[in-house]
């Protein structure tokens, strides 16, 4: 079995602002019947529904807006574009380029077709002999044309497809030449430069047509106008005003459809029989698989010869905003280069990280796997990172929602967390972790008994905690005829699906804490004007406690 | 330091492995910390690099090995496999054969082709045939092949499993290119071929 | 042996210091060498080519890591191997950097003018190099995080903040920007490290969970306060 890591994830509060929307319509969506009926606040939320995954996070994930004192998710953030570059060569590009030049790098940056590994140009030529150039080494020059794109992975060659370079640089301005020129060879597919040019072809017939059936309906004052500003307008509105049903005399200058292939029409080739034929001689091997054809830029591509190396997508930096207040939430630097971050406001730093490991037993190597119906217990740990104490109250439905309903028992629902502290000075975090050592030598005293109500183990910002459960069993069986209560739904009998066998704890966090009265907004402070007096805040959350697997006998 | 101490950690290992008979040829290039060990012969054909690390086992079979091969460290070359019958040789490669770092050749019939690539922790199962004429195929990194398997001329396994065939056409460039790496080791690899000659 | 008190120190942390003294100069036989600049070398680890490796201190290299110093720049033909007087550095290792059981680190060798030659492999610090992987790249950037069974192909350059899931084979010439999460065969990106998750690439932790008197925590405990 594979090993499985404990988790911890957070539910955004941004899950129940859509829940709200939802039932404010009345309209009862089609997924609401499997959900459960009430949406009340002290109801267990299902970290099974399939909502929930849309809102659970691992703490890494969210963002902390220290404006609204809430947690904010990447999916309720609203992103703003700062830097727009390729991966590849991490040259910066303009969004007005990108406007204009489309969302792929323009240099020489190419993906393989085949395997989307990265292509380098490389000369057909061989390299000169060594032995030659010993002699004059500055003067040696690299290795001479043609050029083509290879993939290092796969050992894909666009001289596979016809495409070669006449020079090393500027890959993109001759591929594009070399796809929708005129000049290209025989031994080029012409398929996807045909759909290129009856595009353009076709962009330019229908524009012209548009011109002209405006320049002829402003005259004749046909229905087909809708320039408000035209005289045409006039005459119609006026038209609709005088009550005249008459209909525009000039017809002729309805649109005509393209039907000559100057003006990019072009009859679909039904005869298939070359690329039947061309099927039995290639194979398999020799068509496309459909991510190949989708990756591709331009579509068409059905043959191996012709997928095209693909221009690499260009990426972005992003700022991220607070949905609620706008409050801007974390910014890199502008610089591709420049890893660090002007802002940076992560949830890790506000709310306290939680990590999950089994109670060390000793005598008994830790299971792989949680044994069903045996009581098992986890420590939690819950780590401040504030510069104030916390309190923490936490809450566990009794069982476990789902089909497999394990029962979770909190031994310590509340407790407090020590503030962290921020001097990096050596002795004070030596004397520190002295008085680590001391308080967990106290607690050694009480010798780590594992005993309701009690801290198991504290540190000067941590807590552990324990938590004991008792796995359900994984036994799929019909409940007897007899227990079964009328009008109670047919108990669900269905094989065990994926990942239903992990543990999984939904688990109320609520945190009680005071700090100073944030600098910045004095209004908001509730608790007086006095400079000393302490904020209150309190925040609460839902999380999901990945447990374990239970193993299935 | 560096010398010293690695001998302790390396000599103790190569001492509880039985040399094996060999069959090198003036030109090879052997780290000293490869281990040639079993009981058939092992042949190495001339200009072929071997690196620190490797493990060339004949206990199940002959190993032979062809001109301008490099292979790189912690090869093993000629590895148990789970099927113990006895083949009538072990592993053969022939010339201008790569193997990458950390990869594992199993013993028993093993045939790897001319101008092979075996990329870096790749696996080849027992009786495994590289091209059909054995030749030219291009294994990329952590890729496995199972016992048995034939994989025809100028084969390219990817991603895990998927095959293409290599069009370039870049052979003799290849090989070319494999001359002038192998001079450049035969420079920085310091090599003892008489320590492995009994 | 005379213990002299030095004068107004904190006598726990006076203690903690003699202790650590001791106990490095009793463990020559300890699994790592520990340099002055806090390198944990293991003595099982095959480093080949130590003048050509530069460590910038507080690296652990753990047992069977391989690192191939010795395949040098051999671009100026005319002087053969070390001849010119400029550093023939050939894997430049930043700080914290932690090389995992069985891991390799090897610099890149290609084509050049003409002739083969071996090309540096330049480390950030704050690298972790999981189990068995191996790593030929041009450029590992800082905070870097690479897990078990990796391979990361010649040339690659990966920047700073980039995690490689195990398993990943990154391909030969590939550029990863920062901040970038790769996977699969061939390598790709696959997702971005998120604002809160930069602090995971920190190795400092760990390069204090590997040496020779670990696990230190207890140690200190005994000691009368």
């Amino acid at each position: 079995m594979a090993s499985f890591t404990p988790y911890t994830y957070i539910q955004c509060p941004c899950f129940d602002l859509s829940n709200q929307t939802r039932h404010s319509d009345g309209s009862p969506s089609p997924t609401s019947q499997d959900l459960p009926e009430d949406d009340d606040e002290d109801h267990a939320f299902d970290p099974r529904s399939p909502r929930s995954n849309y809102s659970l996070y691992p703490l890494e994930y969210l963002l902390y807006c220290v404006d609204c004192h809430q947690i904010r998710c990447p999916r309720c953030v609203s992103e703003e574009l700062v830097t727009i570059y390729c991966p590849s060569c991490l040259f910066e590009v303009g969004s007005s380029s990108v406007k204009t030049e489309g969302n792929r790098c323009t240099r020489s940056c190419f993906q393989c077709p085949v395997c989307v590994g990265p292509l380098a140009v490389q000369s057909l030529e061989s390299a000169p002999e060594a032995s030659l150039l010993s002699a004059d080494n500055a003067s040696a020059s690299g290795p001479t044309g043609p050029w083509a794109l290879t993939c290092s992975y796969c050992n894909w060659s666009s001289s596979e497809v016809g495409v070669k370079f006449d020079k090393p640089q500027g890959i993109f301005a001759q591929l594009s030449k070399l796809r929708n020129g005129s000049n290209t060879g025989a031994d080029v597919p012409l398929t996807s430069a045909v759909y290129a040019r009856a595009f353009s072809a076709l962009r330019s017939f229908y524009q012209s047509q548009l011109a002209n059936s405006n320049t002829g309906s402003s005259m004749a004052g046909g229905m087909g106008d809708y320039g408000f500003s035209s005289p045409a307008a006039l005459t119609r509105i006026m038209s609709i005003y005088s009550g005249s049903t008459s209909k525009p005399k000039n017809k002729a200058t309805v649109m005509r459809e393209a039907d000559v292939p100057s003006e990019g029409f072009r009859t679909s080739n039904l005869d298939e029989s070359e690329a039947i034929s061309k099927l039995r001689a290639e194979g398999y091997d020799g068509t496309v698989t459909m991510e190949q054809a989708a990756s591709q830029v331009e579509e068409g591509a059905h043959f191996a010869d012709e997928l095209w190396p693909v221009a690499s997508l260009l990426r972005t930096k992003r700022a991220k905003r607070c949905p609620a207040c706008r409050h801007i939430l974390s910014k890199p630097e502008a610089k591709v280069s420049n890893t660090r971050w002007r802002i940076r406001l992560v949830a890790g730093n506000h709310i306290p990280s939680v990590t999950i490991k089994p109670l060390p037993n000793p005598g008994a190597p830790p299971p792989s796997a949680l044994t069903p119906l045996k009581p098992t217990q986890y420590l939690l740990t819950f780590k401040n990172p504030m510069f104030d104490s916390i309190k923490v109250t936490l809450a566990t439905p009794a069982t476990t929602p789902g089909r497999f309903s394990s029962k979770v028992t909190i031994l310590c629902p509340q407790f407090t967390v020590g503030a962290n502290s921020d001097d990096y000075d050596l002795n004070e975090v030596l004397k520190a972790e002295d008085r680590d050592q001391r308080d967990r030598r106290r607690e050694d005293d009480g010798s780590h008994q594992v005993e309701a109500g009690k801290v198991f183990e504290r540190g000067r910002n941590w807590v552990s905690i324990v938590v004991e459960v008792i796995p359900a069993s994984l036994q799929i069986q019909p409940t007897p005829s007899i227990l079964q209560k009328a009008g109670e739904p047919d108990p669900d009998l269905a094989p065990l699906r994926e990942d239903e066998d992990i543990l999984e704890i939904p688990m109320f966090v609520r945190l009680e804490w005071e700090s100073e009265p944030s600098q910045d907004q004095v209004g908001v402070a509730s608790s007086g004007k006095e400079k000393d007096a302490k904020e209150k805040r309190e925040l609460a959350y839902w999380s999901v406690l990945g447990i374990g697997r239970i193993s299935q006998e | 330091m560096s010398s010293s101490t690695k001998r302790h950690s390396m000599m103790p290992r190569a001492g509880q492995l039985p040399k094996a008979p060999v069959n090198l040829s003036s030109s090879v290039v052997i780290h000293d910390n490869a281990v040639l060990t079993g009981n058939h012969t092992i042949n190495i054909s001339s200009e072929t690099v071997i690196h620190p690390r490797n493990k060339l086992d004949s206990s199940h079979g002959r190993v032979t090995i062809g001109r301008r091969c490099i292979i790189h460290e912690r090869v093993v070359i000629g590895a148990p496999s789970a099927d113990p019958t006895k083949g009538e040789f072990g592993v053969t490669l022939e010339d201008y054969v790569t193997v990458e770092v950390a990869a594992v050749i199993e013993s028993g019939c093993t045939t790897i082709g001319e101008g092979c690539l075996i990329g870096v922790g790749s696996r080849i199962g027992r009786g495994a045939k590289l091209g059909k004429y054995y030749q030219h195929c291009t294994i990329t990194a952590r890729s496995v092949i199972q016992p048995g398997e034939q994989l025809p001329d100028y084969t390219v396994l990817y991603s895990n499993g998927t095959r293409r065939t290599d069009k370039r056409g870049v052979t003799d460039l290849k090989n070319k290119a494999q001359a002038r790496q192998i001079d450049v080791m035969r420079r920085l690899i310091p090599t003892n071929i008489n320590r492995f000659k009994e | 042996m005379q213990l002299q008190l030095p004068f107004r120190k904190p006598i726990a942390s006076w203690l903690r210091k003699l202790v650590t003294k001791m106990s490095s100069r009793k463990q020559v036989k300890g699994e790592y060498i520990e340099t002055d600049t806090g390198n944990k070398v293991s003595r099982k680890a095959n480093l080949i080519g130590t003048q050509h490796i530069m460590l910038g201190g507080k690296t652990v290299i753990m047992a069977e890591a391989m690192v191939r110093g010795d395949l040098t720049r051999t671009v100026s033909a005319q002087g053969s191997s070390g001849a010119a007087p400029q550093s023939n550095t050939s894997i430049f290792i930043g700080r914290y950097c932690f090389l995992s059981r069985g891991c390799c680190l090897r610099p890149p060798g290609r084509i050049y003018k003409g002739a083969f030659t071996y090309m540096p492999l330049r480390i950030g610090d704050h690298v972790f190099v999981g189990e068995n992987s191996v790593v030929q790249a041009a450029t590992i950037g800082s905070h870097v995080h690479i897990a078990a069974n990796a391979v990361v192909g010649e040339f690659a350059i990966v920047k700073d903040y980039v995690r490689i899931l195990e398993g990943t084979v990154v391909p030969a010439n590939m550029v990863i920007p920062s901040f970038s999460v790769v996977a699969g065969q061939p390598g790709r990106v696959i997702g971005e490290v998120p604002e809160g998750g930069h602090e995971q690439f920190e190795m400092r932790e760990m390069y204090k969970t590997v040496g020779n008197n670990i696990p230190p925590p207890t140690a200190p405990a005994q000691l009368p306060v």
